[in-house]
């Protein structure tokens, strides 16, 4: 694996990272370049902040079903 | 000022809320029930300490999470030795091949947002959720859903940064993958 560029497994790992504590100028900008030629990866990092947003949300559906 | 039956009766209008919300944590009815019950016992106690500057389901459901976390530490659930002990290399749940390569490429999920309108949808999440391994189940609701901060996991559960943010990404491959297949790579999606 080469030192300057990110698998998709860095890329991925790094994505999920950020969001509990912002990285490096360095990292974020190995993880920008790969976000922007790596579709997959970008997907992913979507779909977790997507998912964040969701688990939020979660208790309101302990509000329903009658209560 | 409410007497005390008139506070008993106020807390127990959540009592079904508290439970849907300890069982979406542990798992596991008999746990829910006694996290529940602690919740209401104490703030039968402390009516003094409720200002009613918040509401107050959000006050007993900071109890509630308190609770769940005492529970999770006393009766060990798995927490924290599997999660100290957790193989850096795992290949168990491998999402990727040994170049780091994608096995599985997530495609993309459209608007997912639209989806939280649905009724279906938060069955699956919670689906999905439960599968978890408890070991990262656990942690990512206490993250993800009790908003804990990543300080505040590791400090209670006594497990390294490093150590949480495995487990969280190991978490979000699982639930993204198990969303996947059940709601956005189906014609729900």
């Amino acid at each position: 694996m080469g030192k300057s560029m990110y698998s998709c497994e860095q890329a991925a790992k790094l994505s999920s990272q950020a969001m509990e504590q912002p990285p490096g100028p360095w990292e974020r900008m190995l993880l920008h370049a790969h976000l922007m030629m790596c579709k997959r990866c970008a997907n992913f990092t979507h779909q977790i902040a997507f998912l964040r947003r969701a688990a939020h949300k979660v208790p309101e559906a302990f509000e329903k079903d009658g209560d | 000022m409410q007497d005390d039956k008139d506070w008993a009766k106020s807390l127990e209008a959540h009592r079904k809320y508290l439970q849907r919300y300890a069982l979406f944590h542990l798992h596991d009815a008999a746990l829910a029930e006694d996290a529940v019950q602690d919740t209401l016992i104490a703030a039968l106690a402390q009516s003094h300490r409720f200002e009613g500057r918040s509401q107050l389901r959000t006050w007993l459901t900071a109890i509630l999470k308190h609770k769940i976390v005492d529970l999770v530490r006393k009766r060990g659930r798995g927490l924290p030795a599997n999660t100290l002990s957790l193989d850096e290399n795992d290949s168990s749940d491998a999402s990727f091949t040994s170049k780091g390569a994608w096995i599985d490429p997530p495609a993309e999920w459209g608007l997912p947002d639209a989806a939280l309108e649905s009724q279906q949808f938060w069955r699956v999440y919670q689906e999905c959720c439960r599968l978890m391994p408890q070991r990262y189940g656990l942690v990512y609701s206490m993250r993800e859903v009790m908003d804990l901060s990543s300080e505040e996991i590791c400090k209670k559960l006594n497990i390294s940064t490093s150590n949480l943010h495995v487990i969280l990404f190991r978490a979000r491959l699982r639930l993204r993958a198990c969303m996947t297949r059940n709601w956005f790579g189906t014609e729900h999606g």
